[in-house]
């Protein structure tokens, strides 16, 4: 276990709705470790953001429940933490970020204020003290002439501008995890470049870990030191950057691969992957990939495949490393 | 809190919360220990004044290019400044007005009926010597500018007085009902479930609820008074409110910033008071504009059907007390119908305006 910080086990998050129990995420477990980066992807609606927010006990209840698992975070297990000694933990030791920066803001609150908002929960700060750390952060998230900018307004932002505050916001208690759902998906290529770079620097210079959240593979290529794979509320494969590019074994990581454009070999066209994700409420029998598989066989249908060990941390849930 | 520096020093609350604990110090020796220190309707504004200069006017003033920007917005809309224009005069006649003209209460028989300036009227008057009704004309004079009624009262001062009432009545009832709306249907929306549900259908109870019959079995039972009338409209009237913020906040609660703020470590608590409420108040502004008519007619209507507060002289009172020389004396009835029209006109324009400059979707 040498030093992993949060320990999530057998995950499992439904939502109550009124055709049936949607089962978001169904028995993910993983770890993460200090200071390391690990990435979840997957297609929309595979689980990620449930996971997330499941983390911090933020799935909005009703519909939504967790209804098994553990998360141990150092030695308390979060799921049976009071909510008051959880609130102590959100923004000040687990922070996170949204995907939508445009709408993550107060409308009708200074930014300044936004970033000073956990500062003053969290920590004992006077008014001028709490101001002078947020005018700190504007700055390393690399907000100019920060201190006139305190006193705007969101609107007054731009979009790439809006996340920094954000990040800025969920900084301000140099918090031990940093969850980022989404955190590029709304914006344009050369400010997520710009974005990426701010969580690599948080990873090498304040050794924070980071539980990043993303579709895109090509995002997570540059960032990640491990990736999980999502499908269905599971996990499909799990392992370092290298094992996922070079040697993706789960047809649905192949798949997704596969998606991607590559600049060093020319291809005629990409091959999506065929059909959709089989509605979560009723679940096929068996590996929820199997009606879009492309290597299936009889035994997938019939029960859902283990985590299978490839190679030390190296793992993938499907029956042909049975 | 929102803001360091200013002319608080950023201890907004903390000043707020010292001025109110120091009114219910001074209330509680009222009550218990001296007698009458304030009028009732002293403490009402030694409480609504400080909540409105704290929260209203201070952050508008703090913040004057938004200040300005709804300004520019509201200015397009004539009529809303023209509205503006006349509570404004309106708010100055209540305040100023009672100490510049005469005692509405005050009767003179020997003058009644007297038509408003520049208008003349025939009058049946009981003449001693030869004991037969005479028909004299009479002329309005200007010691009273708008006439008299038939037990020769100044018009003028009546009206004068009225405006104070109106005014008053429209204010507090309008403030204690959006008050109650806004808790209902902040807290509704919010916690969801089975409060909602609740909260929900006492809110359909209350709009069923016939006020009127409330009111009447009040003034049958205890006698009117023009704090029952206020607590009356204001208790039952936030319903609507209710209804609206509800809404707008159950929109609000799906945005990421109530998300984002929780995984910061914010309580319910603060995000009901710091982000939900704070969201919803240009709506509270405009539905409050707009409902002020409504509770101003609520009251001439109940005055004039006779359930008013008998000692006060508001609008609806005297236009009571000019239906039955409609024939004879118009100007009684007509002067107040004037001014409630008037001043009704007024808030709606004015909400119109606010409505409109307020709401990011309108491109005037």
């Amino acid at each position: 276990m040498n030093n992993t910080i949060l320990q999530v086990s057998e995950l499992k998050t439904y939502f109550f709705t009124r055709i049936g129990v949607v089962k978001a995420v169904d028995g993910v477990s993983f770890g993460l470790r200090k200071g390391e980066c690990l990435c979840l992807v997957g297609e929309s609606g595979c689980g990620k953001t449930a996971t997330a927010l499941s983390i911090l006990r933020l799935v909005d209840s009703p519909p939504g429940r967790i209804v098994g698992g553990e998360i141990q975070y150092h030695a308390e297990d979060l799921l049976r933490s009071p909510v008051s000694r959880l609130r102590r933990i959100r923004g000040n030791r687990i922070a996170m970020i949204f995907q939508d920066p445009q709408s993550s803001l107060n409308p009708v609150f200074t930014v300044g204020d936004q970033i000073m908002e956990p500062i003053r929960l969290h920590m004992k700060l006077g008014r001028r003290q709490a101001r002078d750390r947020a005018l700190h952060l504007m700055e390393q998230v690399g907000i100019p002439q920060a201190k006139e900018r305190m006193k705007y307004y969101p609107h007054q932002f731009s979009g790439g501008m809006k996340q920094r505050v954000m990040i800025a916001a969920a900084l301000s208690c140099d918090p031990e995890i940093l969850i980022a759902d989404e955190p590029t998906t709304a914006l344009d290529t050369t400010i997520k470049a710009q974005i990426l770079d701010i969580f690599r620097d948080l990873k090498q210079k304040k050794d924070m870990s980071i539980l990043f959240i993303t579709h895109d593979l090509g995002t997570v290529a540059g960032i990640a030191d491990r990736i999980i794979v999502m499908y269905g509320g599971r996990i499909a494969e799990a392992g370092s950057v290298l094992d996922i590019f070079d040697q993706p074994k789960h047809p649905y990581t192949r798949g997704l691969l596969n998606c991607l454009p590559a600049i060093s070999e020319r291809r005629e066209k990409l091959s999506p992957i065929p059909g959709v994700i089989p509605s979560l409420i009723d679940p096929p029998e068996g590996c929820i990939f199997y009606p879009r598989c492309q290597q299936r066989m009889p035994v997938c249908q019939q029960k859902r495949p283990e985590e299978f060990v490839i190679s030390g941390k190296h793992i993938a849930a499907c029956y042909l490393y049975a | 809190m929102r803001r360091t520096g200013g002319i608080f020093g950023g201890r907004r609350n903390l000043i707020f919360s010292g001025l109110m604990l120091v009114l219910l110090f001074i209330f509680l020796l009222d009550l218990f220990v001296v007698d009458r220190i304030f009028e009732p309707f002293t403490y009402f504004y030694l409480f609504f004044a400080p909540l409105i200069i704290f929260y209203g006017v201070y952050p508008l003033y703090a913040n004057r290019r938004l200040t300005r920007y709804y300004w520019d917005r509201t200015k397009r809309h004539r009529l809303a400044v023209i509205g503006l224009g006349f509570i404004i005069f309106l708010v100055a006649v209540a305040i100023l007005g009672p100490f510049l003209t005469q005692d509405p209460t005050q009767v003179d028989f020997k003058n009644k009926n007297l038509p408003p300036v520049g208008f003349s009227s025939e009058q049946s008057i009981f003449d001693r010597n030869t004991g037969q009704l005479i028909t004299t004309e009479t002329q309005g004079t200007w010691r009273h500018p708008f006439g008299t009624d038939d037990k020769g009262r100044d018009l003028l001062a009546m009206l004068v007085s009225g405006t104070r009432i109106s005014l008053q009545i429209g204010l507090m009832a309008t403030l204690i009902a959006i008050f109650i709306g806004l808790i209902i249907g902040v807290v509704s929306a919010y916690l969801g479930g089975w409060v909602d549900n609740a909260l929900m259908r006492f809110t359909d109870i209350m709009m069923t609820f016939p006020f009127f019959l409330l009111l009447v079995l009040i003034v049958f039972l205890y006698g009117s008074s023009l704090w029952f009338i206020i607590l009356v409209i204001g208790l039952t009237g936030w319903t609507g409110t209710a209804r609206l913020v509800r809404s707008e906040t159950l929109s609000l609660r799906t945005r990421d910033f109530i998300m984002a703020s929780k995984s910061l470590g914010a309580s319910d608590r603060r995000i009901v008071f710091r982000h939900l409420i704070p969201n919803v108040m240009s709506l509270v502004i405009v539905i409050a504009t707009l409902s002020i008519p409504g509770v101003i007619l609520a009251e001439a209507a109940l005055s004039f059907i006779g359930l008013g507060d008998p000692t006060v002289t508001s609008w609806g009172l005297v236009l009571h007390a000019g239906q039955r020389s409609l024939d004879t004396a118009w100007w009684i009835a007509v002067e107040p119908g004037i001014m409630l029209f008037l001043t009704v006109l007024a808030f709606n324009f004015l909400g119109d305006g606010i409505r409109d400059a307020f709401d990011p979707r309108s491109q005037i």
